[in-house]
């Protein structure tokens, strides 16, 4: 995985996460957008992570050079 | 070179489509579809993006270093805020998602659990029955008794046996009330615990001359043979009502069908919903509200009075049938005076009498009355064709004109026509006294030809199989006796 693909997919899959979370608002009680945005904090975290990983990664790779 | 996405032009067709869509049918309910969908509109955005990214990357074409600008989260910003209040405004609780769905809750875990009702009561020959608000459907029939009795059962959903027993016993279904006023009462609202659910399927046989008020949250009624009046008021309902002897008066905020047939009282309906069908009415027929489904007219008696969002109809007396959709009105065989007015619509009004005064935004009209003597016609449309067949033996004094667009005269002396530029006109009259016949089109041409004896078979308002209004859903037959049991999902 390059950490310039994990980047690019952050946006979409934030804004893709938002929408699906404010659809299940819609669906009804149980579901909602009150109960469940810190779903989004997570997965801007899992992404911050993954960039974090791909920048090390990437780190050592030129370091080896 | 930045690579520019295609989603965004996707999205401008998209929105340009809805809004062309919004145009030509005006009555389409655009901004309740947007205040139901919008959530969807912002998974679309983020899905198709996403697909985009990966096939760059799939490619090996050059990623951009973030998948979403800053300009793009404004524009979901403003989304949000726009859905949401649009949401609001509009009140919806999960009106697009099925009514008993919950994701998580009840239906994925919970069972259900089956109760009989039986309960009878003494009542007086004309006794006013009362149903209250509960979920499920009830059929209430009419018949030779002294009694009220109701038979069926409910379902209760919970998440066990025993939680049910609890509900059951402490929301007792009972027959309250006197002799003069019976009272159905489900005790729903007696519920302490949010987590059962109670629907209850009724089958009611009251007094023939009983009245009837029948409260609902969703679910339907089928009502018949009864002589008092009927009133029926819920959230979300299917109606259907057959050989009443009084008034019928329906309030639904939501409904699929409203269907009556041999009412010889007055027909009230207000709210909103979808296809009504109304046949044989021996009182005056007035409607409310917003529905946008077929709507069928057959055998009036008396006067109808159509008050939709768009579209207003006065007609003295139906003895033929009319037909409307959101794009058109089809109506023959009707008595004047008769008054239609609506945005857009083609307009096709077929063996008519009396005064008719039609006026729409844009589309056609196509006018034939129904013999002679005629009587005063006004026909006016923004953009359309207007195009009227008269009995070669009548008498008028026509204007027929159209600001820009040709004039045909099919019909011959005395009507002549002139050109002035873009528009034309028609004039001509049999002499003083005639009545007056005037028909205008500010974009579209105007024909006035002769009423032939073959017009009837191209003109008429049957409509077909295909786009009859739906058929209630009918009630399930009821399990009367049936023992505590539980049901698996």
């Amino acid at each position: 995985m390059n950490g310039n693909l994990i980047c690019a997919i952050q946006g979409p899959v934030m804004m893709l996460t938002l929408g699906i979370l404010l659809a299940a608002d819609q669906m009804g009680t149980y579901l909602s957008f009150g109960r469940t945005w810190p779903i989004l904090l997570i997965v801007f975290g899992l992404f911050k992570l993954a960039q974090r990983a791909g920048a090390t990664h990437a780190a050592q790779n030129a370091g080896m050079k | 070179m930045r690579r520019s996405s295609v989603v965004a032009p996707l999205l401008l067709i998209g929105i340009g489509g809805l809004f062309l869509a919004h145009n030509m049918y005006p009555d389409l309910p655009l901004l309740d579809y947007l205040a139901r969908y919008w959530p969807f509109l912002i998974i679309l955005w983020g899905g198709l993006r996403l697909i985009e990214v990966l096939i760059w990357a799939a490619t090996d074409k050059p990623l951009p270093a973030r998948g979403t600008g800053g300009g793009e989260w404004v524009l979901v910003v403003l989304l949000v805020v726009f859905g949401g209040s649009l949401h609001a405004v509009r009140g919806y609780n999960g009106g697009w998602w099925p009514h008993n769905v919950t994701i998580g809750g009840l239906d994925m875990f919970g069972d259900s659990y089956d109760y009989p009702i039986t309960a009878e009561k003494q009542a007086s020959k004309n006794p006013h029955v009362v149903i209250e608000s509960f979920r499920g459907n009830a059929k209430i029939t009419g018949a030779d008794t002294d009694t009220v009795k109701v038979s069926g059962h409910r379902t209760i959903r919970s998440l066990d046996q025993s939680g049910a027993n609890a509900a059951n016993g402490q929301a007792e279904f009972e027959l309250a009330g006197d002799a003069n006023e019976v009272i159905v009462r489900n005790n729903s609202d007696h519920l302490s615990n949010g987590s059962v659910r109670i629907t209850a399927e009724m089958e009611i046989i009251v007094p023939r001359n009983a009245t009837i008020e029948a409260h609902g949250r969703f679910g339907d009624f089928d009502i018949s043979d009864i002589n008092g009046e009927v009133q029926v008021i819920s959230d979300n309902a299917g109606v259907r009502l057959q050989n009443l002897g009084g008034d019928a008066r329906i309030d639904l905020k939501k409904s699929d069908i409203i269907r009556a047939s041999g009412v010889k009282g007055i027909v009230d309906l207000k709210g909103h919903g979808h296809d009504i069908d109304l046949q044989n009415i021996g009182g005056a027929v007035t409607i409310a509200g917003a529905y946008d489904g077929v709507i069928a007219f057959h055998n009036l008696a008396k006067a109808l009075r159509f008050n939709g969002e768009r579209t207003d109809l006065n007609i003295e007396k139906v003895p033929g049938q009319i037909r409307m959709t959101l794009g058109d009105f089809t109506g023959t065989n009707l008595v004047g005076p008769i008054h239609i007015s609506g945005r857009s619509r083609d307009v096709t009004v077929t063996e008519f009498t009396n005064e008719l005064d039609i006026s729409v935004d844009r589309g056609d009209i196509n006018l034939r009355p129904g013999g002679v003597p005629l009587s005063k016609i006004d026909a006016q449309t923004r953009t359309g064709e207007v195009t009227l067949s008269l009995p070669p033996s009548a008498r008028f004094a026509l204007t027929a004109t159209t600001s820009r667009g040709d004039v045909t005269n099919d019909f011959g002396s005395p009507i002549k026509t002139q050109n002035d530029g873009r528009g034309s006109e028609m004039l001509g009259t049999t002499g003083a006294g005639s009545p007056p016949v005037d028909l205008h089109t500010d974009h579209g041409n105007v024909t006035v030809r002769r009423a032939s004896a073959d017009d009837k078979t191209v003109v008429s308002a049957t409509s077909s199989d295909n786009d009859a209004p739906r058929e209630i859903k009918t009630l399930k037959p009821l399990k009367s006796t049936a023992p505590i049991k539980k049901t698996d999902q």
